[in-house]
């Protein structure tokens, strides 16, 4: 199964690729932000760093419309930052499933990205019990990187 | 060496970045600062903004010891077997969205996983402690396994 890998460029990235174990057999690529450190990815997409620019924002959903058009990935699993809103946003537009996982780093406090993708993911993980509570029905707690 | 790390974040982290140059000058050691996005340019510490994968690693390995925020640059020097000391970010510095760096700082502190510095003037006397560990990385499966169950039902017959 096809699966496309979204996430940012740091510490989010380094999440990603503690779970790689889990998409052996997968044909997997990466959608993340351009920069010294990705440039040395395999298979991958990068975008500009979207941040909190409302325009790079857009640009980053045409350029993940386009990605995602071309490489028909059955699955997109991320483990953050904003980079995941385009791409759970279009994924349930063009019925790619989801998986989200909240950054390690988060004991109580949700990820702004965590709230605006949790209403639009099939499967929202989280990697501490008690951040459970912040979430809806939906979330899971399965354990953590570490 | 001491090796200092700040990673992708949008934000600077002067405050770290400041007090590690002024050490950098006093302390008898060599200390290389990646710096990221942070505006402060060092004159004491060797520097640079950012390098590739195997660079951040190689520079873990060969530190005495890592100093960067509680992130995931601990696994970084933690791979290497290098002992990491964290300063966590904070809102109030504007050094980061939120004060969940503290939250997991204190946390990681409490199971015993790494050296925390809440006030950079505690810095010097933490770093000259001979007794600095580097604490051996043990990966949970349980998020492994079941990431690998949810792809299974995400697959087509």
């Amino acid at each position: 199964m096809k699966i496309c890998l979204v996430c940012s460029h740091g510490g989010h990235l380094t999440e990603l690729l503690c779970l790689k174990e889990a998409f052996e057999g997968h044909e997997t690529f990466f959608v993340t932000y351009d920069s010294t450190r990705t440039r040395g990815l395999e298979r991958r997409y990068l975008l500009q760093n979207i941040g909190t620019n409302p325009l790079v924002m857009a640009q980053a959903f045409l350029s993940m419309l386009r990605i995602l058009l071309k490489e028909k990935p059955k699955l997109i699993v991320s483990t953050g930052s904003e980079i995941a809103i385009p791409a759970f946003y279009l994924a349930k537009i063009l019925r790619i499933k989801t998986i989200f996982i909240e950054s390690w780093t988060r004991l109580d406090r949700p990820t702004g990205t965590g709230k605006i993708v949790y209403p639009v993911s099939d499967v929202f993980l989280v990697q501490w019990e008690r951040l459970l509570s912040k979430y809806g029905k939906k979330a899971r707690y399965e354990g953590a990187i570490l | 060496m001491i090796f200092v790390t700040v990673g992708m974040h949008t934000k600077g982290f002067d405050r770290l970045l400041k007090k590690m140059d002024e050490l950098a000058g006093t302390v008898g050691e060599e200390v290389v600062m990646q710096i990221g996005h942070t505006s402060f340019r060092p004159t004491n510490a060797k520097w640079f903004d950012f390098t590739t994968e195997a660079g951040i690693k190689e520079w873990c390995k060969k530190a005495r010891v890592v100093v960067t925020q509680p992130a995931m640059s601990i696994l970084d020097a933690q791979e290497q077997g290098t002992p990491v000391i964290v300063v966590p970010r904070l809102k109030r510095y504007d050094e980061v969205i939120d004060d969940h760096q503290l939250d997991f700082a204190r946390e990681l502190e409490k199971e015993g996983k790494v050296t925390v510095v809440y006030d950079v003037d505690r810095l010097e006397e933490v770093l000259q402690k001979s007794d600095l560990k580097a604490q051996e990385l043990v990966k949970d499966g349980r998020l492994v396994n079941a990431l690998k169950k949810y792809i299974a039902q995400f697959e087509p017959d």
